[in-house]
């Protein structure tokens, strides 16, 4: 196990580094740099002042040689300044990520709670009518474009409520601020609760086939105790991995989601940062992503190993 | 193999009928879901490949009919150009189907090149392509794509390509995991007896096999490709003008007019979301056929 | 510039009947909530164009002279003391003096001086080693020589030659005064003034925030306790939440003519004033290329253009059309109808219009066998690509086999400044109604924003000689005799001035709405809320 872990550690700074090279070559294929975007709303480009502005963030430098700068600032902790902002660039991430992450707990926290029970109870009633219901209703939450969800849930509640669940920079006390990101959370919740439920309907069926399965029902155990204590309990390890790996990638979904419902979070502001080809932010920022998802796999895996002890790795 | 246990059963099923429409009828009861999906796909595929012949026009403006409501001479609305809402959705399958098939298969092709030669073939090259998906796959798909799409810039081919890239690894992954199973079944192992070369190998025995998830994984993908292009062009860069693209119809411009022209926002999401369902539907039928030790 | 930086008029009438304050009704306290529509490049107001930056960080800062923030129509006649309190012109009508307010503090508590004065328009015509990073009205200045003091109290603006709008270019809300003791890199995240409000925070893409400045030197200003700017990107978003009452007012210019009624429709009681933005829509032609060379073939796609139609579909038919310079009743220099209308590609009708053009297309050997083939480029923005999609319409119907080709949206200005395109259509944004703004920016044979590069010695001549007159009247006859130029050299031919509205709750006093520039008028000291 020891040999393992040093091994998958390994395999994951060289995933990291992959990345950080291959983000650091996209941007720089991308057309337009930040001199550009400096001048975009000026109207005109003046070749000197371009130049000089290169000079000073070290554009004109090889691109080998910005790489190394990058790297070595990241080895020190130090991320670089933004480009627009002129502001360091971790203060500018660091104070974006609560906003997401809570959000995305949220997200997580609805896809659970929707997409658990419906999933068992999908199961459960095989090939029934209700199964059907369940499965198209789950269906159609992975077939809605999330932003377009999220400018219905807007529409509903201006013409309903006449107001709108858009944060405000100072939302008060942190129950106004759930409140306000539970709206949001949802729509993008309801995407990932169907996954869930699929995930949950076919990892009890599996389960539900199983012969120890057989062998409780043969031994009179009543269905309620087959379904919900031994086949549930069983099937959970499966949606645990499909939790975490969707943890990682709800941020895709977040993009969107942040920019129809205007939350300051980092998915919206990896956009905003591309738009205005802002290496820094952008750079460090997909890093960050990369972390948590290359981290979020390891930890899946090694929850693996330790739920499910018919799983041996080898040295 | 999943598709031969599938033969058999049909044939079973079909001992006293015969011909393609029993088998498709026998599919349709069996799975009613793919079949409603099946529908959906084939009026999709209808419409965008008959757009030229309905007599509509999704270019011509025109000021009166700026934002009209639907009914009359616009059956489904204007937007605020004056274009026919419903001509622009039918024209706009097509780019929708564009960028679908033309991401899945580009995707799948180069998936499928990848996978099966690193998986066939093992060894370094082996290692590097797993490294490089490890790479790929280390940030989400939309994350990935909007990259992509920033880097190529705004048009057609590039949207589905910054759409396609994401897709390789995905597909290489599921293919390569299938050809190194394959690589030890005995009829390969009697085909390089008999001296037929790895490359020949490869291609004659593993290739075929290795059809069935592929299809599954490409239905998958025909839905997620239109998805991802209705997200990029609402962050204003998918699809550009004057491309009816459904995702672009219902970007920034729509949404502007919510409220005075809401079916600029409805129907175009609908079209999306019932052709992603159909996909969708579709696939999980077809995931059932080839693979019915899922059958779920 | 590009359409969300422009200048002003209003269509509507509703402006004046706002103006006017009841004394002594004002009501001190509460915090503006706004939004910008998208996030500033940065807080120095010199060293952007965009209304972005202007809008909300002017209330940080004072200018010398400014255009009377109660009279919607900006002109020289319109100029009032801000932080000079007296201004006179010499004899020879280049040297401009101003005399200074006295016990003004700069936000940081030091004291406001002629040397800064002196430093902020140094670093504006590049006489001072503390460089702007960019400085996109350097145009505005070029008649400016010196800026010398005479005490702490005295500046003098020495100019080249007399020129009768440099007041006016002295007065816009782009022009504020610097301190000499900032950083200009501070200048741009934390900016420091003596205006009515102090800078608290700029989070790029979240907000913007300033304070009341409770030691302003104008007593009992501002009203309000604070501004709030969120910075909201998503225009169905910040509409749907203006209407729900999270915002007191929109972004200037933010509410296009279709969506006026829809605003209206959700909240009626709302005040939404339609105005000219300052940008005109125009047509881009490479005179340099071939077959764009041919002056008929220019003059054909000007007569192409049907003004009125754009008009109707992207501007409700609220637009002003006329030439260079926006016309009466919103702007002050325009052409008059008559005179308007004896110039090529605006008299007569569409139809006949069509009818010349195709036949010049025809003695240029095209027809319906034989079209021109070209790409139409434009920004990748809806703004542009609008009417983009409408003038490959209109260019199709003479003959033309137009494409539209759209360009990244960071590398425009890049690409048009190369001169890297054939056919173009573009939105230039002009900051003060100033035929020495608007004029010299667009047709002057050395300006950056020259894009066609257009350069004709006549209208060189002329644009020095109106500049230097002081009789209005006169000035105006030499500005008719450059647009008359203009129109028939097809330099660079305007399709429209586009308007928008700014919407406010009713509960918002005290503001007045610029008519002929948006960059005008954003202090917010006289603005307080009636809750």
């Amino acid at each position: 196990m020891g040999a393992y872990l040093v091994r998958r550690l390994a395999l994951m700074l060289l995933t990291l580094f992959g990345m950080s090279v291959l983000i650091f070559v996209l941007l720089r294929v991308v057309p337009g740099n930040i001199t550009d975007i400096i001048f975009d709303s000026a109207g005109y480009v003046n070749e000197r002042q371009k130049k000089k502005i290169e000079q000073q963030l070290g554009l004109d430098q090889p691109i080998v040689v910005q790489y190394g700068r990058w790297i070595a600032g990241l080895a020190k902790g130090d991320l670089g300044y933004a480009y627009v902002s002129e502001k360091p660039a971790l203060d500018e991430i660091l104070p974006r990520i609560p906003v997401t992450a809570k959000l995305a707990v949220l997200a997580l926290f609805f896809s659970v709670l929707i997409g658990v029970p419906l999933g068992v109870i999908s199961a459960v009633r095989q090939d029934t009518t209700l199964d059907y219901v369940l499965r198209i209703v789950s269906l159609s939450g992975l077939s809605l474009p999330s932003f377009w969800l999220g400018l219905l849930i807007l529409m509903a509640f201006v013409h309903w409520f006449g107001w709108i669940p858009i944060y405000q920079s100072s939302p008060g006390s942190l129950w106004k601020e759930v409140a306000l990101l539970s709206i949001p959370a949802a729509a993008v919740g309801f995407r990932s609760s169907a996954l869930v439920m699929r995930l949950t309907r076919s990892s009890m069926l599996e389960v539900l086939r199983q012969d120890y399965i057989r062998t409780a029902r043969a031994k009179g155990a009543s269905d309620t105790s087959v379904h919900y204590d031994h086949a549930l309990r069983n099937a959970v390890l499966p949606v645990v991995t499909i939790i975490g790996i969707e943890a990682a990638f709800l941020i895709g979904g977040l993009i969107v989601t942040e920019t129809v419902f205007n939350i300051p979070g980092v998915a919206r502001f990896l956009v905003e940062a591309i738009r205005w080809r802002d290496y820094p932010i952008v750079q460090n920022l997909v890093m960050f992503i990369a972390v948590v998802v290359v981290a979020v796999n390891f930890l899946v895996d090694m929850t693996y190993a330790v739920l499910d002890p018919r799983i041996r790795y080898e040295g | 193999m999943a598709n031969h246990d599938h033969a058999l059963e049909l044939e079973k099923a079909g001992a006293n009928i015969s011909g393609r429409l029993s088998s498709l009828a026998f599919l349709a009861r069996r799975y009613p879901l793919g079949a409603i999906g099946g529908v959906i796909m084939v009026v999709f595929l209808l419409t965008a490949l008959c757009a030229g012949l309905t007599g509509l026009d999704p270019f011509t403006t025109d000021a009166r009919s700026s934002l009209a409501r639907p009914g009359g001479e616009h059956l489904l609305g204007a937007d605020f150009m004056g274009r026919d809402v419903l001509a622009r959705i039918v024209f706009g399958a097509r780019i929708s189907l564009a960028v679908a098939v033309g991401a899945t298969v580009l995707g799948c092709f180069f998936g499928v090149v990848i996978g099966l030669t690193s998986g066939f073939f093992g060894g370094w090259f082996d290692l590097l392509v797993q490294r490089l998906i490890d790479i790929m796959q280390s940030l989400p798909l939309l994350v990935m794509a909007l990259v992509m799409a920033a880097s190529l810039g705004p048009s057609l081919q590039n949207t589905i390509i910054a759409i396609a890239i994401p897709l390789v690894p995905s597909v290489a992954r599921v293919i390569r995991s299938n050809a190194l199973s394959l690589r030890e079944m005995p009829y390969v192992e009697a085909a390089r007896a008999v001296g037929m070369s790895e490359m020949r190998i490869a291609v004659t025995h593993v290739l075929p096999n290795t059809l069935a998830p592929l299809i599954v994984l490409g239905t998958a993908q025909l839905g997620s490709a239109i998805l991802v292009e209705s997200a990029l062009s609402f962050l204003g860069l998918g699809v550009p003008e004057p491309h009816p693209s459904w995702g672009r119809m219902l970007s920034e411009s729509a949404a502007e007019y919510v409220r005075s022209a809401p079916w600029l926002v409805i129907f175009p999401g609908v079209a999306i979301s019932a052709v992603v369902f159909g996909t969708n539907l579709l696939g999980d039928a077809i995931r059932d056929v080839l693979d019915p030790r899922q059958r779920q | 510039m590009d359409l969300r930086h422009a200048a002003v008029a209003t269509i509507g009438c509703a402006a004046v009947a706002l103006a006017a304050p009841t004394a002594l009704a004002q009501k001190s306290g509460g915090v503006l909530r706004s939004y910008n529509s998208s996030n500033p490049p940065s807080a120095s107001i010199h060293e952007e164009a965009t209304i972005a930056t202007a809008m909300p960080f002017s209330a940080v800062f004072n200018n010398l002279l400014m255009f009377d923030p109660s009279k919607p129509r900006n002109g020289l006649d319109t100029i009032v003391p801000e932080l000079a309190e007296r201004w006179t012109w010499d004899a020879s009508r280049t040297r401009f003096t101003v005399t200074l307010r006295r016990g003004v503090k700069w936000h940081d508590g030091k004291p406001f001086t002629a040397k800064d004065v002196q430093c902020t328009w140094h670093r504006l015509i590049g006489k001072d080693p503390d460089d702007f990073r960019k400085n996109p009205r350097a145009i505005w200045w070029r008649n400016l020589s010196e800026v010398t003091t005479n005490g702490d109290y005295e500046a003098t603006f020495v100019l080249a030659a007399p020129q009768a709008s440099f007041p006016a270019l002295l007065a816009t809300n782009l022009s504020p005064v610097y301190p000499c003791h900032v950083a200009l890199k501070d200048m741009r995240t934390k900016p420091v003034g003596t205006g009515p409000f102090r800078f608290v925070t700029f989070d790029s893409n979240k907000t913007i925030t300033l304070a009341k400045n409770k030691e302003y030197w104008k007593p009992g200003r501002p009203y309000l306790d604070g501004i709030q700017f969120s910075i909201v990107a998503s225009r169905a978003t910040r509409t749907l939440a203006f209407a729900a009452n999270e915002f007191d007012l929109t972004f200037v210019a933010d509410i296009t003519p279709p969506l006026v009624g829809d605003v209206l429709a959700r909240s009626p009681k709302a005040v939404c004033e339609l105005a000219p933005t300052g940008v005109t829509t125009n047509l881009l032609v490479n005179r340099d290329r071939a077959p764009f060379n041919d002056e008929n073939l220019r003059k054909a796609m000007t007569l192409a253009i049907d003004r009125q139609a754009m008009n109707d579909i992207l501007e409700r038919g609220k637009a002003s059309i006329s030439g260079a310079m926006l016309a009466s009743p919103h702007g002050r220099w325009g052409l008059p109808k008559e005179l308007l209308d004896s110039l090529p590609g605006y008299g007569g009708t569409p139809a006949e219009r069509l009818v010349a053009a195709r036949r010049i297309m025809t003695d240029l050997g095209y027809g319906p066998a034989k079209r021109l083939k070209i790409k139409v480029s434009t920004r990748d923005f809806q703004a542009f690509k609008d009417p983009a999609v409408l003038l490959v319409d209109q260019l199709n119907k003479i003959y033309f086999d137009a494409e539209l080709e759209i360009v990244e949206s960071s590398v425009w200005y890049n690409k048009v400044t190369r001169r890297d395109y054939s056919v173009g259509l573009n939105l230039t944004g002009s900051g003060i109604d100033d035929p020495d703004v608007t004029l010299v920016e667009g047709y002057a044979c050395k300006s950056e924003r020259n894009y066609t590069n257009y350069c004709n010695p006549r209208v060189e001549k002329l644009l020095a000689e109106q500049s230097q007159e002081a009789d209005p009247s006169k000035r105006q006859q030499l500005v008719w005799q450059i647009e008359k130029i203009l129109a028939e050299d097809a330099a660079r031919p305007i399709i429209l001035h586009t308007v928008a509205a700014t919407c406010w709750h009713p509960h918002v006093k005290g503001h007045v709405l610029q008519q002929n520039s948006i960059y005008n008028n954003w202090r917010f000291e006289d603005v307080w809320l009636d809750k």
